[in-house]
C-alpha cells in the first residue's frame, strides 16, 4: 500500500508533480487517458469559475454570506473522480467541486446561500448530505454511515471532509476512534487549507501533521499535496479500494491553501502576509496541471471562451435561484423532526402571529 | 429603465460602509458583474460589483463618505442594454425598481431576533404579542398624526369613548422603547405641506457621522475643560513683520500656524495629551506622531482634515498645509488619507466668534485645544493698566488620562511660546 511508504510520522507526503508540472514521481503517476485528464481539469476549470461569481453574487447584495473554494480545486476533482453514484458524500461547507461531481447543481448552491431549504434537496445528486456548518459533527455522521453500510453489508464507500481547525473538535476524534473499531468503510479528507478561520495550523495542534493523528485511531493516514491533482487521485484511489474491500476507514491529509477569504465575511489581509499569499500562488491547482497538460502535449481548446460558456450557464442557473418563490414557513420548521417538540411548535404559531399581525398592520 | 442599486449588507448585519474608491464614472457602460466601488466596512474591505449592465447615471456619495445599508450607490440606466436585460425581466408598474439589496436584515430586529433554541428560555411573550397584535381604535386624523410622529398608534392607551386614541393620546405618548422606525423600515420623512409646525429632512451623511462621532466621545470619555487667557502682543508684531513675506508666497499668514507650532511642542512635553487609552489591554498608547487635525467649518458641516507630522513642517508649510485641506473641505475633496491619524485636534472656533468654549473631543484622541476670539482689553501690566492682546484658551482633555495638574502643565508652557515665540526658537 502507498500509505506505508509515506509515513506521516516521519512527515512525508505524497507529490507527484511539481509546481511546474514535471513529473517527480514516474512510477507513482496515474494511468489516465488524454479525455480523463481534460475532464478533470475542466471540472477544476468550472470550479473555480462558480466559485468566483458566487463571490461576486454576494457581493451584489443577491446572496448570504458564501465561503469561496478557490485553491482547493485539485481535492475536489480527484475525490469527484473516484466517488461513485451510490457512494456517500458528506461535506464540511468548502467542498463544491466534489458536491458537482456528485450532480449537485449551481442553482441549489444557489438557493442554498440564500437561505432556501431547498438548496438543500438535491435533485440529481444520490447520497449527498446537505452542507454542514457546525465544526466537525458531519465526521460522526459519515462513521454512522459507515456502520450502517457495513450492517447492510453494502458496497459504498463514505467521503466526509473536514477542515485543518475541525480535527481539534472531540467530534473528529470520536468518529475516527469509532471508525477505527468498527473499521467502517469512510474515508476521511482533513483539508488543511492552513487556516481555520484565522487561527493557523500551528496554533491549532502540536502534532508534525494532521495525517499522524491516524496513528492514535489505529487506521492508516498519509499527508498528500493537496494541490496535485495526480497526487489526491493516487491518494484516492489507493483509499477507496482499501475501504471497499472491507479493511476498514483511511485519513487522508490534503495539504493546501485557502486563497480566498473563509468566508465573505472574512478579511484575510487582517492575519496573513501577501509574501505567504505569493509563495503559495505558486503552487495554484490550475495552472500547475495545465503546464503538465501543455508539458505533454495535451490541449485545452480556447479556454477563455470555455470560461464565457461557464458564466453564461452558472448565470442562468443564479437567475433560476433568485427567482424561485420564496419559501414557506413550513420550510424552516418542517424537515427535522417526525413529531415536532412543544418549543417548536410555539415558535411556529408565534411567528404566525407575528405574520397576521404584520398583515393587519397594512 | 432605471435600476437603483442599494449598497447590499455584505458582511453578516453591517450597518454601513466607507466609499475609498470609485472605479467607474457618470455616463460611463458597464457590464453586470463589473466592480464599482471598493468600499471598507466593520468586516472587510471590498470591491463591490454591479448586478446590473447599463449606463451609470448616478453615484451617490464621495470618496470618504458613509453610505448605510440598504441607501443608493449608483443608478443604472439599463435601457442600454435592453436587449440582453429585458428578457428575463417581470413587467414593472414603477419604473424606477429599486434593488432587493439589503439582505441578511431581519424584517423585525426587535423582539423576535432571538427566538429561544430550548424550553428553558421560554418566555412570558403571551401578553406582549396581545398588546402588539390589538389594533387601536382612532378616527383616520389621529393615525394621520401618529403617522407623522412615528407612533405607533397600536401601543398608546386610548383615554376617548370607547378607548378612542384621541390627538392629546398621541401627544402625551412617549414609546419605552424605539418605536416604529424598526418596524417600518424608515419611512423617508418627507417635507410637511406649509403652515405645519415642524418640517422633516432627512440627515445628511456628514451630518449623521458628526452626531455619532460627537456622541461617542461625550460617552466613551470624561470630559473637562480649562480656560487661560494669554497676551500675545509679541506674537503680533512677528506676525506682522512675516506677513509681506508669506504674501510673496501667496500664503496667508493667520495667527493659527503658530498655535499648531506651540501645541506640537509643548505636546512634546506632555506626552499624555498625544496619546490614547486602551482599557480593553489596560495600557497607554503613546504616539510618536504629531498629526494635528484642525477642525474646519463647511456649509454641509464640521469635517476635521489632518496635519501630518506637524513638529516636522515650519510655520510657512503649516500655513500652506492648513489652506490647502481648508480648500478641499471647502469643495468636499477631501480623501480619507486626509482625515485619518489624527493624535491632537485645534480648533479655532474665534475667527467666527466666541470667548469659551467646552470642545468635544477627537475621540480617542486625548485633548483638542480651542481657540477664542482674539481680545484687545484692559490687562495689567507692571502694575499699570494698559491696553493688551488676549488670546483665550479653551483645553478639553479626556480626564481618564490626563490629570488636572498635567493639563494645568500644559496650557501653562502653552502660554509662555505663544505670549514670547522666541522661547519656541530656543527649544
Amino acid at each position: 500500500m502507498i500509505f506505508n511508504d509515506f509515513n506521516p510520522q516521519e512527515d512525508k507526503i505524497l507529490r507527484i508533480i511539481d509546481n511546474d508540472g514535471n513529473v517527480l514521481n514516474k512510477e507513482l503517476l496515474p494511468d489516465l487517458d488524454n479525455e480523463t485528464l481534460i475532464k478533470a481539469y475542466k471540472a477544476m476549470l468550472y470550479t473555480r469559475t462558480a466559485d468566483q461569481m458566487a463571490v461576486s453574487y454576494q457581493r451584489q447584495g443577491r446572496m448570504y454570506t458564501f465561503p469561496p473554494n478557490l485553491g482547493q480545486e485539485a481535492i475536489h476533482a480527484a475525490a469527484g473522480m473516484i466517488i461513485r453514484e451510490e457512494d456517500w458524500l458528506v461535506p464540511a461547507f468548502r467542498e463544491l467541486g466534489v458536491m458537482l461531481a456528485k450532480g449537485v447543481t449551481m442553482k441549489e448552491i444557489f438557493l442554498y446561500y440564500s437561505g432556501s431549504e431547498h438548496g438543500s434537496n438535491f435533485k440529481q445528486a444520490n447520497h449527498v448530505l446537505p452542507i454542514c456548518v457546525p465544526i466537525g459533527s458531519q465526521f460522526l455522521h459519515a462513521t454512522g454511515i459507515g456502520y450502517s453500510i457495513k450492517y447492510q453489508k453494502k458496497d459504498e464507500v463514505v467521503f466526509p471532509f473536514i477542515g485543518d481547525g475541525g480535527t481539534s473538535e472531540g467530534d473528529f476524534s470520536e468518529a475516527l476512534n469509532f471508525a477505527g473499531v468498527w473499521k467502517v468503510p469512510v474515508i476521511y479528507t482533513i483539508q488543511n487549507n492552513q487556516y481555520a478561520i484565522s487561527v493557523p495550523v500551528k496554533s491549532q495542534t502540536n502534532s508534525i501533521n494532521l495525517a499522524v493523528k491516524a496513528v492514535a485511531f489505529g487506521i492508516p493516514g498519509i499527508k498528500v499535496d493537496g494541490n496535485d491533482f495526480f497526487a489526491m487521485y493516487v491518494a484516492y484511489k489507493e483509499a477507496f479500494d482499501y475501504a471497499r474491500a472491507g479493511n476498514g476507514a483511511v485519513l487522508i491529509e490534503a495539504l493546501t491553501y485557502r486563497k480566498g477569504a473563509h468566508t465573505t465575511s472574512d478579511d484575510p489581509t487582517k492575519y496573513r502576509t501577501k509574501e505567504e499569499e505569493q509563495e503559495w500562488d505558486k503552487t495554484d491547482p490550475l495552472p500547475r496541471m495545465k503546464k503538465y497538460l501543455e508539458n505533454n502535449g495535451i490541449r485545452i481548446e480556447e479556454e477563455e471562451k470555455l470560461i464565457e460558456e461557464y458564466k453564461l450557464e452558472i448565470d442562468n442557473q443564479f437567475s433560476e435561484a433568485e427567482n424561485f418563490p420564496p419559501y414557506e414557513l413550513d420550510d424552516v420548521f418542517g424537515y427535522m423532526y417526525t413529531d415536532m417538540p412543544e418549543i417548536l411548535e410555539k415558535q411556529k404559531a408565534d411567528y404566525k402571529l407575528f405574520q397576521r399581525w404584520k398583515e393587519n398592520r397594512k | 429603465m432605471r435600476y437603483i442599486f442599494n449598497f447590499p449588507d455584505i458582511g453578516e448585519g453591517l450597518e454601513e460602509g466607507t466609499i475609498l474608491e470609485w472605479y467607474v464614472s457618470k455616463g460611463q457602460l458597464i457590464k453586470a458583474g463589473q466592480p464599482l466601488v471598493n468600499m471598507e466596512t466593520d468586516k472587510v474591505v471590498t470591491d463591490i460589483p454591479s448586478p446590473r449592465a447599463g449606463i451609470i447615471v448616478e453615484m451617490f456619495g464621495e470618496v470618504g463618505e458613509i453610505v448605510h445599508v440598504g441607501k443608493p450607490l449608483v443608478e443604472i440606466e439599463t435601457e442600454a442594454e435592453a436587449a440582453v436585460e429585458t428578457t428575463t425581466e417581470t413587467p414593472k408598474t414603477m419604473l424606477i425598481e429599486e434593488g432587493a439589496a439589503v439582505m441578511g436584515t431581519m424584517e423585525l430586529a426587535g423582539d423576535n431576533a432571538a427566538l429561544p433554541a430550548s424550553n428553558e428560555g421560554a418566555r412570558k411573550d403571551t401578553e406582549s404579542e396581545e398588546a402588539v397584535v390589538r389594533k387601536a381604535l382612532a378616527t383616520p386624523l389621529a393615525r394621520a398624526m401618529a403617522r407623522e410622529m412615528k407612533v405607533d398608534i397600536n401601543k398608546v392607551t386610548g383615554t376617548g369613548p370607547s378607548g378612542r386614541v384621541t390627538k392629546e393620546d398621541i401627544q402625551s405618548y412617549s414609546p419605552a422603547s424605539p418605536p416604529t422606525e424598526i418596524v417600518e423600515q424608515a419611512e423617508p420623512a418627507l417635507p410637511t405641506a406649509s403652515g405645519d409646525l415642524t418640517t422633516y429632512e432627512p440627515l445628511s451623511q456628514i451630518r449623521k457621522a458628526i452626531a455619532k462621532n460627537m456622541l461617542n466621545s461625550k460617552q466613551s470619555t470624561a470630559h473637562m475643560t480649562l480656560f487661560e487667557e494669554v497676551e500675545i502682543s509679541e506674537l503680533m508684531r512677528i506676525r506682522e513683520k512675516l506677513k509681506k513675506t508669506f504674501a510673496d508666497k501667496n500664503v496667508k499668514l493667520t495667527y493659527l500656524p503658530f498655535v499648531v507650532k506651540a501645541t506640537v511642542q509643548a505636546l512634546k512635553q506632555h506626552r499624555p495629551l498625544n496619546s490614547q487609552i486602551d482599557l480593553e489591554h489596560d495600557r497607554m498608547v503613546y504616539k510618536n506622531r504629531y498629526n494635528i487635525a484642525i477642525a474646519v467649518d463647511t456649509p454641509e458641516g464640521l469635517v476635521v482634515p489632518v496635519i501630518k507630522d506637524a513638529d516636522k513642517l515650519s510655520i510657512l508649510q503649516i500655513a500652506q498645509k492648513i489652506a490647502e485641506l481648508s480648500d478641499k473641505a471647502r469643495y468636499r475633496k477631501l480623501t480619507m488619507d486626509d482625515m485619518k491619524d489624527g493624535t491632537f485636534t485645534i480648533t479655532n472656533y474665534g475667527s467666527i466668534g466666541g470667548i469659551f468654549a467646552t470642545p468635544v473631543i477627537n475621540y480617542p484622541q486625548a485633548g483638542i485645544l480651542g481657540i477664542g476670539r482674539l481680545l484687545k482689553t484692559p490687562i495689567v501690566k507692571d502694575d499699570q493698566i494698559v491696553i493688551g492682546n488676549v488670546l483665550p484658551l479653551s483645553l478639553s482633555l479626556d480626564h481618564r488620562i490626563v490629570d488636572g495638574g498635567d493639563a494645568s502643565r500644559f496650557i501653562n508652557r502653552l502660554r509662555e511660546y505663544l505670549s514670547d515665540p522666541a522661547i519656541m526658537l530656543i527649544e
